[in-house]
C-alpha cells in the first residue's frame, strides 16, 4: 500500500489556501425552447391497458417491498399480456445507477443524438422485464403501434423498449411516424440505434457512426438535425430493413 | 510539505485527514445542483482513504449485521460484455462475493474498498464504527485540496489515470485491465491529492450524507473503476450521483468523517 505515512494536518482556512486560479467550468443555460424540447423528449407513455388493475397490484407490492416495487410473481401471472406491458412501461423494477444532472444541452431541438435519455430515474427494468419484451417482441410491437397511433405520440418508454428488442421490423412505422409532424428526434435516434446494433454496413461505414458510436465518440454524441441528414439517415434505415426482409 | 510531514510525525492516526474549520469554494458556475458559492463547515476529519473489506468484515463479525444485498438478494454486478450502463442483477453478490460468486470473493482483496453495499449499510457501519458519511460539501472540500477547478490537478481530464482507478477503454464490451485493475484497485493504488487523501476519484463511488430530492434517493460522489472519459466521467469534483438507497452496485462504497 502506497500510503504515505503523513496525515496533512490542514491548519490554515481558505483565506490562505493558495487556490487554483484555473477559470472554473461554466454551465451555460439553455434556451427556452431547448428546455422545453427536453421536456418533451423525456415523456413516457402510459399504456391504458389494465391500468387501474395494474397499479392498485403496485401499490399493493410497494407496501411489501419498502419502496422498490417487484410484483410478486403470482400477482404478476394474473396479469394478461397487455396488462404486463402496462406494468413493465410505468414500472421499472430494477436499480439504475445515474448521473444526478448533466450540464444543460444547448439548442437540443436541433440535435439528433446517438443514445436515448435514460428517465426512469435511479430505476431500470428488471431482466424479468427485459426477458418478457424480448419473449413477446411481435405483440410489443403491436402493442406500441396501436398505442402510439392512439395517443399520436411514441413515448421514451416505447422507444426504449424498440431499442431493447432491436424491433428492425418498425422501421417502416417510425419512418411514416416521424414525417408526420417532424418534431420527435429520438425517433430517428432509435432508426440509428437499430443500425448500430445490427451492425448494418452501410451505416458503420459512415462518417454518422465515426461520430456517434466511434472509439473516438462520446456517450452523448449527436448529429444535427437538417434535411440532408434526416433524408440519410430514414435512406439508410430503409435500407437495412428492406435488406432483412 | 516539511511542514505536514513534521505534522505527521506527532499524529497518532494516519488514517484521517484532519480539515480545519474555514470557508471553502465548491461546486461550479451555473451547475443545477452544486452552483459555484463559498460554504462555511467546521472541523472534520475525512478518511484518508475509502473504507476497506477489511473494516466491513470487523463491523460484520462483532455485529452479524446482513446486508441489503444479502437480504433482499438484488445486488447489481458487472461483467465484461455488457452495454453501456447496463448491469447485472445477481442474487449470489454481496460484499464477500461483490460481482457474485461465480466471479470470486474478497478473501485476497482485503484492502479493497468494500463494495455492494448499499447506503443503509453504509449507515450501519457508520454507526457501529462511531463515525458519519461526509456531507455533500464536506467530501467536495476534502476532495478539492484547495483547488477550485474541476479536478484537483485542474483541468485536464487526461492525468486522470496517475489518480484514480477508472475504465479506460471506449465502452465495456471487453475487458479494461489498462491500469492494473478491472474492478476495485486496494485503496491507496494511486497518487494521493495535495492533502494526502486518496481514491478521491475513481476505484468506488462514495456515498454522501444527506438527499437532494427524494428520501429514497440517494447520492455518491467521485465516480469509480466502471466510470469511463466516453460514459458518466463523474471523476471529478463537481458532478453528483444519484442511486436508490437500497441498491447495491459492485462500484459503490464509501469513506468516513469522524464524529
Amino acid at each position: 500500500m502506497k500510503l504515505i505515512a503523513a496525515t496533512l494536518a490542514l491548519l490554515l482556512p481558505l483565506a490562505t489556501f493558495a487556490q487554483d486560479q484555473n477559470q472554473e467550468e461554466s454551465w451555460k443555460p439553455a434556451s427556452a425552447e431547448s428546455n422545453a424540447y427536453r421536456e418533451y423528449r423525456l415523456k413516457m407513455t402510459t399504456p391504458p391497458y389494465g391500468l387501474a388493475k395494474v397499479k392498485g397490484l403496485i401499490k399493493k407490492n410497494t407496501a411489501y417491498m419498502e419502496d422498490v416495487t417487484i410484483m410478486s410473481s403470482k400477482d404478476y401471472m394474473s396479469l394478461t399480456l397487455r396488462e404486463k406491458f402496462t406494468y413493465h412501461m410505468i414500472n421499472p423494477e430494477s436499480y439504475s445507477q445515474n448521473c444526478d444532472v448533466e450540464p444543460p444541452i444547448q439548442d437540443e431541438h436541433k440535435k439528433v443524438f446517438g443514445h436515448l435519455p435514460d428517465n426512469y430515474a435511479e430505476l431500470n427494468w428488471s431482466e424479468r422485464q427485459r426477458d418478457f419484451l424480448q419473449a413477446n417482441r411481435d405483440s410489443v410491437m403491436e402493442i406500441i403501434k396501436e398505442s402510439a397511433n392512439r395517443s399520436k405520440r411514441i413515448g421514451l418508454n416505447y422507444k426504449m423498449a424498440l431499442v431493447e428488442i432491436k424491433a428492425v421490423e418498425m422501421v417502416p412505422f417510425l419512418v411514416e411516424f416521424f414525417k408526420r409532424d417532424h418534431k420527435d428526434l429520438d425517433i430517428l435516434t432509435v432508426l440509428m440505434e437499430f443500425m448500430a446494433e445490427t451492425k448494418y454496413e452501410p451505416f458503420v461505414k459512415s462518417v454518422s457512426y465515426t461520430k456517434l458510436y466511434s472509439k473516438n465518440s462520446t456517450y452523448n454524441a449527436y448529429l444535427l438535425f437538417n434535411q440532408a441528414n434526416e433524408d440519410l439517415i430514414i435512406q439508410r434505415a430503409m435500407g437495412m430493413y428492406n435488406a432483412a426482409n | 510539505m516539511i511542514f505536514s510531514l513534521l505534522i505527521s510525525l506527532f499524529l497518532p492516526d494516519t488514517s484521517f485527514v484532519q480539515v480545519p474549520t474555514g470557508n471553502y469554494w465548491v461546486g461550479a458556475k451555473g451547475h443545477a445542483l452544486n452552483p459555484a458559492r463559498e460554504v462555511h463547515v467546521d472541523a472534520y476529519a475525512i478518511g484518508a482513504t475509502e473504507v476497506t473489506n477489511q473494516q466491513f468484515a470487523e463491523f460484520v463479525a462483532a455485529t452479524h449485521y446482513v446486508t441489503d444485498a444479502e437480504r433482499l438478494h438484488n445486488a447489481m454486478v458487472f461483467e465484461p460484455g455488457l452495454k453501456e450502463f447496463r448491469w447485472l442483477e445477481d442474487s449470489t453478490a454481496c460484499w464477500r462475493y461483490p460481482n457474485g460468486v461465480s466471479r470470486g470473493g474478497v478473501d485476497d482483496k482485503m484492502q479493497h474498498p468494500v463494495t455492494t453495499i448499499s447506503y443503509n449499510d453504509a449507515q450501519a457501519y457508520c454507526e457501529w464504527a462511531q463515525v458519519r458519511l461526509p456531507s455533500f460539501e464536506e467530501w467536495e472540500i476534502a476532495s478539492r485540496a484547495g483547488a477550485r477547478t474541476t479536478y484537483f490537478w485542474g483541468e485536464d481530464s487526461r492525468k486522470i489515470g496517475r489518480y484514480a482507478n477508472i475504465w479506460h477503454a471506449h465502452d465495456h464490451l471487453e475487458p479494461d485491465g489498462s491500469d492494473g485493475y478491472m474492478y476495485t484497485a486496494p485503496v491507496a493504488s494511486f497518487q494521493p491529492n495535495r492533502w494526502g487523501l486518496y481514491d478521491m476519484y475513481g476505484n468506488v463511488f462514495e456515498f454522501c450524507e444527506g438527499h437532494l430530492k427524494e428520501e429514497k434517493t440517494v447520492h455518491a460522489r467521485g465516480g469509480s473503476w466502471w466510470c469511463s472519459q466516453h460514459s458518466c466521467h463523474y471523476f471529478n469534483s463537481v458532478d453528483i450521483g444519484r442511486v436508490h438507497r437500497r441498491a447495491s452496485f459492485s462500484n459503490q462504497g464509501f469513506r468516513v468523517v469522524k464524529k
